[in-house]
């Protein structure tokens, strides 16, 4: 994994990178066996008590499930210092974890993208904040 | 629970961005509705309004603002907000008040100013707001989402690039023909396939913007204003769903779905709709037109399955073989939906019923369906809100 000192991310309590592994951190309720992200989103199963919900973070790598490429830049309040656009954005799915989950494709050829593909979760660079850090976002890149 | 009936609707024609304000545009389509009606305003007994979210305490108080316009009279004024399903939520309230005998003559309304640009988040709170997550690290427009379930669907389904370009080639011919829609120039296949990708496999022309528009509903049972209105329209229900556990959809907000379903997709969709049709013992065969939330021409394919009218994966056929055409089994759009209107929250639920009732009534001149006597209005808000209207001549 690159050196991940001095990053943050845009917004806490979404990506971790403490263990060596860039992995999404997520929310298991010990009683639906649902599991949410973001963690705070809770999706519970009607009937559920709601007990035992504990965090987890999803394994780094998962499968392609759908995707797209956006060829007009994003909004405000999104922003990121060098040009990502035309950009991928992925739906990858945690098999085991019974989840799929959103985020922007980096360090892959969109023209390769295919439904069924692995998928390893990373971080993309957005921008410099005021601190000198470089601000990021969680991503997936095709597994090289 | 009493026979509730349409007896009057009003617009304000869809356009783009004004500097006029909201309450302007509302008063036009009450007017409207109140003129059609042959009511006088002292006779309207409830106001359920749609919020206008972007439009701070006038918006969010819209039915206060709207009623010091034409006379404030004392009567309940209820806001209400829900995403783009906002209007059937004022609808369903007016509706059960004059149901269950709360009021005898009720108005539904809403309004919305077109914000510049994008619409994006609306607070800077991650913890409650997952808004605020996808705009400012998802990268995630709402085109998006429908992007991903339009790939999902391609790579199920035989769907086409020339499928989802048809449905646009379609909803310009009838756009065309209606006075009221905001796009009214026609496309060829060739044109819709020329046009650019905004996300892939949707292309511009294939995804609906944002508009500024108005539409009024007035409800009754009393007896003599039914009498009086010209061919009021009964709505045999009035209903609205949210999302069921282990919906597979990806939601416009949401940064995860399940991957293993349990539940319809849109499943918000398919509830408002079931519930419609249990209440009012109508079913998706007895209807002659209809019109569905086509925001991109993903939406116009899916909504046919969502809503019965045909099995999952059937209805690129049923587009390709001229059912959904004026004239065909099942018309669709024949106001030329969101393609040729684009979405003005609050009030386009309202604009859906107000098509459906003016094609009962045989008010659409050129896009006519011929002598329908059952049709159904169906919307779609993010964050599972749906709602589904029947009524009949």
């Amino acid at each position: 994994m690159e050196n991940m000192a001095n990053k943050v991310a845009r917004i806490p309590n979404l990506v971790d990178w403490s263990t060596g592994e860039v992995r999404l951190m997520s929310a298991k309720c010990g009683s639906c066996n649902t599991y949410f992200f973001p963690k705070e989103h809770y999706q519970h199963r009607p009937g559920c008590s709601r007990e035992g919900v504990e965090n987890v973070l999803l394994p780094n790598k998962g499968k392609l499930a759908s995707y797209t490429v956006q060829y007009y830049p994003c909004p405000a309040p999104f922003k990121t210092d060098n040009k990502i656009t035309p950009y991928g954005i992925a739906l990858v799915e945690f098999e085991k974890e019974k989840i799929q989950v959103t985020g922007i494709i980096t360090d892959t050829d969109l023209k390769s993208l295919k439904i069924g593909m692995e998928m390893e979760t990373t971080i993309l660079e957005m921008f410099t904040n005021e601190e000198k850090q470089q601000v990021v976002t969680w991503a997936f890149r095709a597994v090289k | 629970m009493r026979d509730v009936y349409i007896i009057g609707t009003g617009i304000h024609p869809w356009m783009g961005f004004s500097e006029k304000v909201f309450a302007d545009f509302a008063a036009v389509a009450v007017d409207g509705a109140l003129k059609d009606a042959n009511v006088e305003w002292k006779r309207i007994q409830a106001i359920m309004a749609g919020i206008f979210i972007y439009g701070g305490n006038a918006g969010h108080l819209s039915g206060q603002y709207l009623e010091s316009i034409f006379g404030e009279t004392g009567i309940p004024v209820v806001n209400v907000y829900n995403a783009c399903a906002t209007g059937s939520a004022s609808l369903r309230m007016a509706y059960n008040s004059v149901a269950a005998g709360e009021t005898d003559t009720a108005l539904a309304f809403g309004a919305d100013v077109s914000p510049k640009g994008f619409l994006t988040a609306k607070s800077d709170n991650a913890v409650q707001d997952r808004d605020v997550i996808r705009w400012k690290m998802g990268g995630l427009p709402n085109p998006i989402y429908w992007a991903l379930e339009c790939r999902k669907r391609m790579e199920k389904y035989d769907t086409t690039e020339e499928d989802l370009a048809l449905v646009k080639v379609l909803m310009s011919e009838y756009g065309a023909k209606n006075p009221l829609a905001r796009f009214k120039k026609t496309y060829t296949l060739e044109e819709v396939l020329k046009s650019a990708y905004v996300c892939d496999p949707l292309r511009l022309y294939e995804i609906c913007p944002v508009s500024t528009g108005a539409a009024a509903v007035i409800v009754t049972a009393d007896k003599e204003l039914i009498s009086k209105a010209d061919k009021p329209v009964k709505i045999n229900a009035t209903t609205m769903g949210s999302a069921i556990y282990g919906d597979p959809t990806i939601r416009i907000s949401a940064l995860s779905c399940p991957s293993v379903p349990e539940a319809p997709m849109l499943s918000e969709s398919y509830s408002a709709s079931r519930q419609a049709y249990e209440k009012s013992g109508i079913g998706p065969e007895d209807i002659d037109v209809l019109e569905l939330p086509d925001n991109s021409s993903w939406h116009y394919l899916v909504y046919l399955e969502t809503c019965g009218f045909c099995k999952e994966g059937e209805a690129d056929k049923m587009l390709r073989d001229g059912e959904t055409k004026i004239g065909g089994k099942l018309p669709v759009n024949p106001s030329g939906g969101f393609s040729s209107h684009g979405e003005a929250l609050s009030a386009q639920a309202l604009w859906q019923v107000i098509e459906c009732a003016n094609q009962l009534r045989g008010r659409c001149g050129e896009r006519q369906v011929a002598n329908p006597k059952i049709a159904m209005a169906q919307t779609y808000g993010l964050m599972g809100n749906s709602g589904t209207t029947i009524m009949s001549l």
